[in-house]
């Protein structure tokens, strides 16, 4: 343990943290950590965001029940439908409420004075964003089983969800970084955000439906290569570009 | 404010004569095609349209991505005035194709929105997403920044887009009506047919390049005219 | 070439519309960026015989 080093070691030991390659990347990840951290320390205490993230998925479910009128035949084939709507809408109020409160409070600018890569803070936003789209998600499936009797319990649906909502978020924290810096702000996120979520809902609507239907695992590979393939280049793009996103 | 160089003014004519060719081409040298028609005419202009769209694409995220690594606002310029181009283009394409495939063989929408069409229309949302950012941001730069980097993410999303909306329809086969435009290889073209379609392509070509010039020098008197009015009312 | 099977539908309706769509999106294109120019244009001028008029007031307060 550091402390237990006199002085003269401790900054010995401080000074090769810095210059050697592999602290670097430890400091990365203990900014990434720390910033994650810090959004779910936050949110533990005054669960603002989880409240009105899950109170308006669950409203969203309740208005789609009366317009669509779900009886129990229909309900199986809109379910897909219905819960990646669901959790695209409440997703969005989730990723433009954390920049906001990031940007209001001036944590951002704080953020971006440590000596830190910019992209620590894309990563560390973006994950606390996915942790809580799928908490979110993980209370809504549940409700939504029992409410209308369709069984979401299934290994599949789980992953789709998860490899959708990584998607979603990697997207939508870029996006939400610049649309909280416009003068139109929450209007503008969903705007952005939906023709580009476009090749993460569709497969993921497939692919949820597909497994919920018990079809062959043959016709929804193709869904998860699409899934999977939207994940990887955009948190690679993300990370390129998030630098220019803060820069001042 | 710069006055209007005389290689552009030879450019427009060139571009008004050629264009008058391509239209009298695809209405009197090419000839009627058997299974769908007169409306199998809209085809030689409908792809020239979507070729432009592509073109104004590609050149708005080489200048964004040139914005981005450089910083010069000239190529923000450029940006914009391709992305306005390819808006108006995807448009024609949508809507001429939409008209040529559903209405002539009364498919649905549904039908009619085969995965490169939904892409067009998918890419036209990414543009007026776009528009609606630059407006919100008051700062030239961010605005030049944040409209690079959209443009990125749009173009990395179409591949993708085209692939999904691929998949849904083949989960949903569509019947194709006889001789239906979507039924690829079903149109027999002649030598005429191909003359007048790599033609009309080509005119396009040039009235993109016309197009851009003129756009690109209206928009760099707005950002004159930008600049000087903080200057004056600051 | 080919024995016809069927009558050639009557679409011409179709074409007219479609180059009607065609012809009509690009005029109004054109259209906008004439409007366009010639607006900024005005705007130039308003702008700089504003800023001149500044000028000549500012140096109006530095000579008086």
């Amino acid at each position: 343990m550091k402390s237990d080093l006199p002085a003269s070691d401790k900054a010995a030991s401080l000074q090769v943290e810095r210059v050697s390659a592999p602290s670097a990347f430890s400091g990365f990840l203990r900014a990434v950590a720390a910033i994650i951290w810090k959004d779910l320390a936050a949110e533990l205490r005054s669960r603002e965001l989880l409240s009105a993230m899950l109170i308006f998925a669950l409203l969203v479910i309740l208005i789609f029940s009366f317009a669509l009128d779900l009886d129990a035949r229909t309900r199986g084939t809109v379910t897909s439908g219905v819960l990646w709507v669901t959790f695209a809408f409440a997703g969005t109020l989730g990723l433009s409420r954390s920049m906001a409160t990031e940007k209001d409070r001036g944590c951002l600018d704080g953020l971006l004075l440590a000596p830190v890569d910019r992209s620590a803070i894309y990563f560390g936003k973006a994950i606390g964003n996915l942790v809580f789209m799928l908490i979110v998600e993980a209370i809504v499936l549940p409700i939504y089983s029992i409410l209308f009797g369709v069984n979401l319990f299934n290994l599949g649906v789980l992953l789709i969800v998860l490899l959708g909502s990584i998607g979603y978020a990697a997207v939508g924290t870029m996006l939400s970084a610049m649309a909280v810096q416009t003068r139109t702000r929450d209007v503008l996120l969903p705007i952005l955000l939906f023709p580009l979520a476009i090749p993460v809902l569709i497969p993921a609507v497939k692919a949820t439906e597909g497994f919920l239907t018990g079809a062959e695992m043959a016709n929804i590979w193709p869904s998860i290569n699409l899934l999977l393939a939207y994940d990887v280049i955009f948190i690679a793009v993300a990370f390129m570009l998030f630098d220019y996103v803060v820069e001042e | 404010m710069d006055t209007k160089p005389r290689l552009l003014t030879i450019l427009d004519i060139i571009t008004g004569v050629l264009f008058a060719i391509a239209v009298g081409m695809v209405f009197f040298y090419a000839p009627l095609e058997a299974t769908m028609g007169e409306v199998q005419r809209v085809f030689y202009f409908h792809v020239s349209s979507a070729w432009v769209g592509s073109l104004g694409f590609a050149v708005a995220l080489v200048a964004g991505i040139l914005y981005l690594v450089k910083g010069d606002r000239k190529w923000d310029v450029v940006e914009v005035a391709a992305v306005e181009i390819s808006l108006v283009f995807f448009f024609i394409t949508i809507a001429s194709g939409y008209i040529w495939s559903a209405l002539a063989w009364h498919m649905t929408v549904w039908q009619a929105m085969e995965p490169r069409l939904a892409t067009a229309a998918i890419v036209e949302l990414v543009y007026a997403a776009y528009m609606l950012l630059r407006q919100g941001i008051e700062d030239p730069d961010r605005r030049a920044r944040f409209g690079a980097i959209y443009v990125i993410l749009g173009f990395v999303t179409v591949p993708l887009t085209f692939l999904s909306i691929r998949l849904l329809r083949s989960i949903h086969p569509v019947l194709f009506g006889p001789g239906s435009p979507n039924a690829q290889g079903d149109m027999a073209m002649t030598s005429e047919m191909y003359t007048t379609f790599f033609f009309s392509l080509f005119v396009f070509s040039v009235l993109f390049v016309d197009l851009l010039w003129h756009r690109i020098r209206l928009g760099r008197l707005a950002s004159q005219v930008e600049q000087l009015r903080l200057k004056v009312t600051h | 070439m080919h024995f016809l099977q069927q009558a050639t539908p009557e679409t011409t309706q179709y074409m007219i519309a479609g180059y009607a769509v065609i012809f009509g999106v690009l005029a109004l294109y054109l259209v906008s960026l004439i409007v366009r120019s010639r607006n900024l244009k005005r705007d130039m001028e308003v702008l700089q015989e504003l800023e001149a008029a500044e000028a000549a007031s500012d140096s109006k307060k530095q000579a008086g």
